[in-house]
């Protein structure tokens, strides 16, 4: 029986009147990888916030590793997990070097900081070419690049992602793809991946939810609910 | 020709008050985004503890100062605990946090009003004039040496520390994403905490030495802070360069605008700048 590292229980967020969680309960066990999927406004975004104390929980709890956290943001990635927000939000002021420095804050020994970037750099091997660029000077693909390199500068036994093929052509989709199954397999660092409804993602992922409208509608093995047809339904906004 | 040799200098002198003013503000600007207007009130703080301390008390000159510094830096960091974080925290607006800053800076330019009276004071009442240094028949004086050496230090100073140290970068991190910044780890309130005691720190500094250079009053911090955020927007706002840049190009009108119109007229010459920049160049000069 594998170890339930994160777990959203019975969660509730609420802007003023909008309820963008209403009860969700999702996990996360340890060196799997689970896909969030939904429509725009399901409330995706909103369960990773959560969990980094970004959105205001109105009732239910965050547990990590069975024990119940008040998630402030600045010190749950001292727990071992690693948020990557949506829309890459790089630090264009900074180079790309430095974007990955400050991805290690927490790091206080320097060589070892300087250990984490140069193995982060050998799995995203087009940052090591351009470390010295302002990383605002990047292509789309490659700021995605930098924002999973700087989310993975801690070594994170848990990773957020947040629609990491926001934007990219379907080519570089696959490549992100295949560089989060590659992270998952050789650190056994447990994904949660938030995306809209790419089939392909399906492919990588070990369990899937489904959201729509702040609750979860259904969730279990890609095979099995790839035999269904729930996934058009929600996205075609038929499911009631 | 010698005329022109104490315009320079002059131009020179005016360009490194306002660099002082500039770099904190700017570096709250960034950090923060909003227009501090307590900034100001930070000179004559720094100014009237120097003040306090060797004419009321009658400790040592240097250590007077050195207590000016630190106690500015204290009160522009106590504001932002009390008042600018929290306001923060309650997701205030921008003009919310300007208004709010406003508001401080009045409160304790009264309140240095009431405690000194808003007479104008000497911080030191020296019987010998200054030193004064001769470069052809231009002078200038051994404070305003000391002004100029001191901005190019801080500003020195203040670059490599934004470029080469954690705390540098976790402040351009802030500045650029602040959510994201506290996602990776950084204690972004704890952070700009540091941020606005260096920025007032610098603030005192420029108080002291323009108390040294003409003399103290309460009401000084205002015509500081409009020269020092004239100087920071025509430089492009929030951009430590550019503030630099800014204060100089500013500097160097002023005082050579004055040299065919009465003095009386320098705010006329700041704020017509000031304007034009508004109109045909509202990121300054640095494009942020
Ligand atoms: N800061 C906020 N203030 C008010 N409402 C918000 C806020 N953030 C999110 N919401 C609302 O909460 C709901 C869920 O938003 P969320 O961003 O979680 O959706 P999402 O599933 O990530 O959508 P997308 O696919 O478009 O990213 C939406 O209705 C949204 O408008
Ligand atoms: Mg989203």
């Amino acid at each position: 029986m594998k170890e339930t590292l994160l777990e959203l229980k019975n969660i509730s967020v609420h802007y003023g009147g909008v309820h963008a969680l209403d009860g969700v309960n999702v996990s996360l066990d340890e060196g799997e990888i689970v896909a969030l999927m939904g429509p725009n406004g399901a409330g995706k975004s909103t369960v990773l916030k959560a969990i980094f104390g970004l959105a205001p929980i109105n009732s239910g709890r965050v547990l990590w590793h069975q024990q119940s956290i008040n998630p402030v943001a600045h010190e749950v990635v001292r727990l071992g997990v690693s948020f990557v927000p949506q829309g890459r939000r790089v630090f264009t002021r900074l180079t790309v070097e430095e974007n990955l420095e400050v991805g290690g804050f927490i790091i206080k020994n320097k060589p070892e900081l300087n250990r984490r970037i140069r193995e982060v750099m050998q799995i995203f091997t087009v940052l090591e070419r351009k470390r010295k660029y302002k990383s605002g000077t990047l292509s789309g693909g490659e700021q995605q690049m930098l924002a999973l390199a700087r989310g993975l500068m801690t070594d994170p036994k848990v990773l957020l992602l947040d629609e990491p093929s926001l934007g990219l052509a379907p080519k570089i989709v696959k490549e992100v793809f295949q560089k989060i199954k590659e992270i998952n397999e050789r650190h056994k660092t447990a994904i949660m991946v938030v995306e809209h409804n790419i089939k392909s993602l399906l492919e990588i992922v070990d369990r899937a939810y489904i959201l729509d409208k702040g609750k979860v509608i259904t969730y279990g093995e890609p095979q099995a609910l790839l035999k269904t047809d729930i996934l058009e339904k929600v996205f075609l906004g038929k499911f009631e | 020709m010698d005329l022109i040799m104490q315009f320079i200098i002059n131009s020179l002198i005016a360009g490194a008050t306002y660099t002082l003013v500039t770099l904190g503000f700017n570096l709250v600007y960034g950090a923060t985004k909003f227009v501090n207007m307590f900034h100001g009130v930070l000179a004559a703080v720094g100014g009237y503890t120097v003040f306090f301390f060797t004419q009321t008390i009658g400790i040592d000159l240097w250590v007077s100062i050195i207590v000016g510094i630190i106690g500015a830096g204290l009160v522009g960091f106590l504001a932002d605990r009390f008042i600018f974080s929290t306001l923060r925290i309650k997701k205030a607006s921008n003009l919310v946090m300007f208004i709010a800053s406003l508001g401080a800076f009045i409160v304790l330019q009264a309140v240095l009003a009431m405690v000194f009276t808003s007479q104008f004071q000497s911080i030191v009442h020296s019987v010998d004039s200054p030193r004064v240094y001769e470069i052809g028949s231009a002078a200038i004086t051994h404070i305003q040496l000391l002004i100029i050496i001191t901005a190019l230090f801080s500003s020195f100073g203040l670059v490599l520390l934004l470029r080469f140290t954690m705390f540098g970068k976790a402040v351009k991190a802030i500045s650029d994403d602040e959510e994201v910044a506290k996602i990776i780890g950084i204690d972004t309130n704890k952070i700009i905490g540091y941020v606005f005691f260096i920025g007032s720190a610098i603030a005192g500094i420029a108080g002291i030495l323009i108390g040294f250079d003409t003399g103290i009053q309460p009401t000084m911090g205002l015509a500081i802070l409009l020269e020092g955020a004239t100087a920071s927007i025509i430089g492009g706002i929030g951009n430590l360069y550019g503030g630099i840049a800014g204060s100089f190009l500013l500097g160097f009108v002023e005082n050579f605008g004055i040299w065919k119109i009465p003095s009386e007229w320098k705010g006329a010459i700041t704020f017509s700048v000031l304007i034009i920049f508004l109109i045909f160049r509202p990121q300054g000069i640095f494009k942020k």
